[in-house]
């Protein structure tokens, strides 16, 4: 088992090949300055954000209510055998709560320390959003900025940048006593 | 760790090292069987050799030290005594504090020089604490290792083998409906392939079965992997105590499932811990109350269905009702009135409230500021229930039922707030139906009888705050037994939907300990279900009511409803009738329809159920006649029929019937389902 030395021209091509395309990428990004981000409505409003937050989106499944937990938690659903919670999370941002419709979709989302399901009004598909135009949340706007990062002024509208980070480590998605 | 012979060396030292410590107890108890030297001059032996291939110095010192004072004995110039006995577990206690310092790679928490040099001597030495170890069996020459994360995952797919046979079945029943809906020449070519098709599946449940207990079986650890431990503890905490005591364990080749026996650990420590600080008298003591003056503390455990019993009982002093009672008070667990209310049999239970312990001194042995309490939890963490019985002075004994394993739950199915729940089978005593006139208030909680015992009516919606769906006239209720400890509780549920083995799935990290669950599973459908933590509900019991009764629900209550059941054949008539009546319906049975017509002209049925084909009038014409007199124009009518055409199902609706059921889709389930929509 000892450490292996060897020349192995394999993994030197393949390598080289990582560094090119790392290289593409990274003039890429840097000449457009794009964020990819999922976009999906949430109160009405457009919201979005980083994709590589995002596992994947499906329609909304029969959800199981859970007795006795926070009403954030809507219900629990079976995803390929894992059981997962559907998160309404439109009232961590104080906003309003259409009925959610045919539309409405799921995005499952990996936290820490599990997946969850957030479910959305509607989901938009993945858009690379523009850092020009981004504008940072005013300092001191309230509580319920504190899981906004700010938003994209883009033609068609605006579009609001979630902080999962923040989101995603907030107490409140965690259901029992410790 | 770097090198990996040391790694070998620590493994192999484990096995030893369990083998001495259990040899060297049984030597104690028994010290003529000098046949048990040998081995455990060879256990010393081999370990002194390998620690000296890997050049541990230290433990070569030891182990030989040990090999030293084991040949003394052999050769007869040792006496076998408990104080030789001690010299030598001391010995192992040393070596296996310094395999698992080198394991973590930290330094032992022992002064092994020091150690080593007094050990050589014959002295005692310094108090160490033995590291604890799962001790493991000796291991057979034809078994190979395998990591515990790989059997559990193991075990996971076979879960998911069961949760997919599940759904195949699901969708045969699906097959059914829909060759029903078709026409015949269609019909019956799909039938053929249903057939072959639900041999398969049930070939492949058998198959599922198989693989499942075989993975179970993996898992499974006799109990003597945690005993071997606890003799010790018995004998050291003795010791210290200054007790006398024979410590007995029946059934240690009983197995269980590997995360239960972890969990039981905790729990056995804490009881015989109990029972030689609390039970067993000093042996003074003892002798002055005619007692032998050493104590019996006995460890058993043995099968009982799907269950495993282990009992920890002692013939100490028993539990005091009294002194538990008046020391709840002290204590303010309970109040005065409560006190007055409780027997004693209920008050040796207190000692599960949090918050009470009877210890009149802390000692160091038990006062580790844990009580009871946080045994009760532990076991309802392992889904096991626990039984307390005891006589002052003579004896305390504590029973704990537990599951044979966690990963699959035998579970009743109930409906309940428009959600799918799972109750496990080891709460369930039994299911009933209750009329409104059955239910009695008492202070201000509704009570049933049930076996004439008095017994708590709640709604199961109302406890877990789901919404509850009660329909006017809708009056008999079914409503579930549970059983915990020495209580029992009645809720009520919208419907039961039959006995399933479940698969226990976690609900993930995103919920911790949640209140009434104990987890999830995947049912046929592909939908998850709750799996109710039965412990919760009694804890919750209390204060929380059912919906009232509106007074026309109870006035409907007031009558047994009376179903007729028509049919020529004597099986048919027996099992629908034993189907109904157990559900609590009154059940007439006629064998024609002109039997029928004649019987219920004699009196007023809420139902009647009829066969097709029988002698003399068929059950189409027997409808048309009760529509036509008065009194049954309005009586739900029920066709069951082995005729399964579409024309007959028409001329069955037709005739004024409404409801038809397919004899060859006969079950219990769907009869009743038919029964309780037309008539509650």
């Amino acid at each position: 088992m000892g450490d292996d030395n060897s020349y192995d021209i394999r993994t030197i091509l393949t390598q080289m090949r990582e560094e090119y395309w790392q290289a593409l990428a990274e003039e890429e990004s840097e000449a457009k300055e794009m964020l990819e981000c999922l976009v999906f409505t949430l109160g009405g409003k457009r919201y979005a954000f980083e994709t590589h937050y995002a596992c994947e989106v499906i329609r909304v499944p029969k959800l199981v209510r859970v007795p006795a937990v926070q009403s954030l938690i809507r219900g629990i659903f079976n995803l390929r055998g894992e059981i997962t919670a559907a998160i309404d999370i439109r009232p961590m941002l104080g906003v309003p709560q259409p009925e959610i419709g045919a539309t409405g979709r799921i995005l499952v989302v990996r936290a820490e320390n599990f997946a969850t399901g957030i479910l959305v009004e509607a989901a938009h598909g993945v858009q690379g959003l523009c850092f020009d135009c981004f504008e940072p949340v005013a300092a001191g706007s309230g509580v319920k900025a504190q899981f906004i990062r700010g938003h994209f002024n883009l033609e068609e509208g605006s579009v609001i940048l979630l902080d999962m980070e923040a989101l995603l480590a907030a107490p409140e998605l965690v259901a029992g006593d410790a | 760790m770097a090198n990996r012979y040391l790694e070998i060396f620590c493994r192999e030292a484990e096995e030893h090292l369990a083998s001495l410590q259990s040899g060297l107890l049984v030597l104690e108890k028994n010290p003529a069987r000098t046949d048990l030297l040998h081995e455990l001059l060879r256990n010393a032996h081999t370990l002194k050799g390998s620690a000296r291939m890997v050049g541990l110095a230290d433990i070569s010192a030891i182990t030989h030290t040990m090999e030293e004072q084991l040949k003394g004995m052999e050769r007869g110039e040792r006496t076998v005594d408990a104080q030789a006995i001690d010299l030598l577990l001391r010995g192992a206690d040393a070596v296996a504090v310094i395999t698992a310092a080198l394991m973590r790679g930290t330094a032992p928490e022992l002064d092994v020089e020091r150690f080593v040099a007094e050990y050589e001597r014959g002295e005692l030495g310094q108090h160490l604490k033995a590291e604890s170890k799962e001790a493991q069996p000796e291991a057979l020459a034809d078994t190979v290792r395998a990591d515990v994360k790989t059997l559990d995952h193991l075990v996971n797919l076979v879960g998911e083998l069961i949760i997919n046979k599940k759904r195949l079945e699901a969708k045969l029943e699906r097959l059914k409906e829909i060759g029903h809906a078709l026409p015949a020449e269609h019909a019956a070519p799909l039938t053929t392939f249903r057939g072959e098709l639900e041999e398969d599946v049930l070939y492949l449940d058998y198959l599922i079965q198989e693989l499942h207990g075989k993975a179970m079986g993996l898992r499974m650890l006799p109990l003597r992997t945690i005993s071997d431990g606890l003799e010790r503890l018995v004998r050291d905490l003795a010791q210290q105590l200054g007790r006398e005591v024979q410590f007995q364990i029946v059934g240690q080749a009983i197995e269980m499932d590997r995360v239960l026996l972890e969990g039981l650990k905790p729990i056995l420590i804490h009881l015989l811990t109990n029972s030689l600080s609390h039970g067993i008298e000093a042996p003074d003591a003892r002798a002055a109350a005619g007692k032998p003056r050493r104590g019996t503390v006995l460890l058993s455990a043995r099968h009982q269905g799907n269950s495993v019993l282990v009992e920890v009982r002692d013939d100490g002093r028993g539990m005091d009702p009294a002194g538990i009672k008046a020391a709840a008070l002290a204590r303010r667990v309970i109040d005065a009135r409560e006190a007055d209310l409780l027997t004693d049999e209920e008050a040796l239970y207190l000692t599960f409230r949090p918050g009470f312990s009877t210890a009149e001194i802390v000692t160091d042995v038990s006062g580790r500021g844990v009580g009871m309490d946080v045994v009760k939890k532990n076991i309802e963490r392992v889904k096991g229930s626990v039984t307390l019985s005891s006589e002052p002075g003579s004896y305390t004994q504590i029973t704990l039922q537990l599951p044979l394993t966690l990963s699959v739950l035998d579970a009743l199915i109930v409906a309940c707030g428009g959600e799918t729940f799972a109750i496990p089978t080891t709460y369930l005593q039994e299911i009933v139906k209750v009329r409104a006139s059955e239910i009695d208030t008492l202070g201000s909680g509704e009570v049933i009888k049930v076996r004439g015992a008095t017994t708590q009516l709640y709604s199961l919606p109302g406890m877990l705050g789901l919404p509850e769906r009660r329909e006017a006239g809708n009056a008999t209720l079914s409503a579930v037994v549970l059983k915990h400890c020495d209580q029992r509780i009645a809720c009520v549920v919208e419907a039961h939907l039959g006995y399933s083995e479940v698969v226990v799935k976690g609900l993930g990290k995103q919920f911790r300990n949640v209140r009434f669950l104990f987890g999830a599973t995947i049912l046929g459908d592909g939908n998850p279900a709750l799996i109710l933590n039965v412990p919760d509900l009694f804890e919750s019991g209390r204060g929380i009511q059912r919906a009232p009764l509106s007074a026309e629900e109870a006035q409907a209550a007031q009558r047994r409803l009376k179903v007729l059941v028509v049919d020529d054949s004597i099986t048919t008539r027996t099992m629908e009738q034993s189907i109904l009546v157990s559900q609590g319906y009154a059940v007439v049975t006629a064998v024609s329809g002109e039997d029928a017509l004649e019987k219920s002209a004699g009196e007023q049925f809420d139902l009647v159920i009829s066969d097709v084909e029988m002698p003399g009038i068929n059950g189409f014409e027997l409808t048309r006649a009760l529509r036509d007199s008065e009194r049954y124009q309005e009586t739900p009518i029920i066709i069951v029929s082995s005729l399964s055409r579409d024309e007959d199902k028409r001329q069955a609706l037709q005739a004024g019937a409404q409801a038809y059921i397919v004899k060859g889709a006969f079950d219990q389930g769907l009869l009743l389902e038919t029964v309780q929509m037309l008539i509650g």
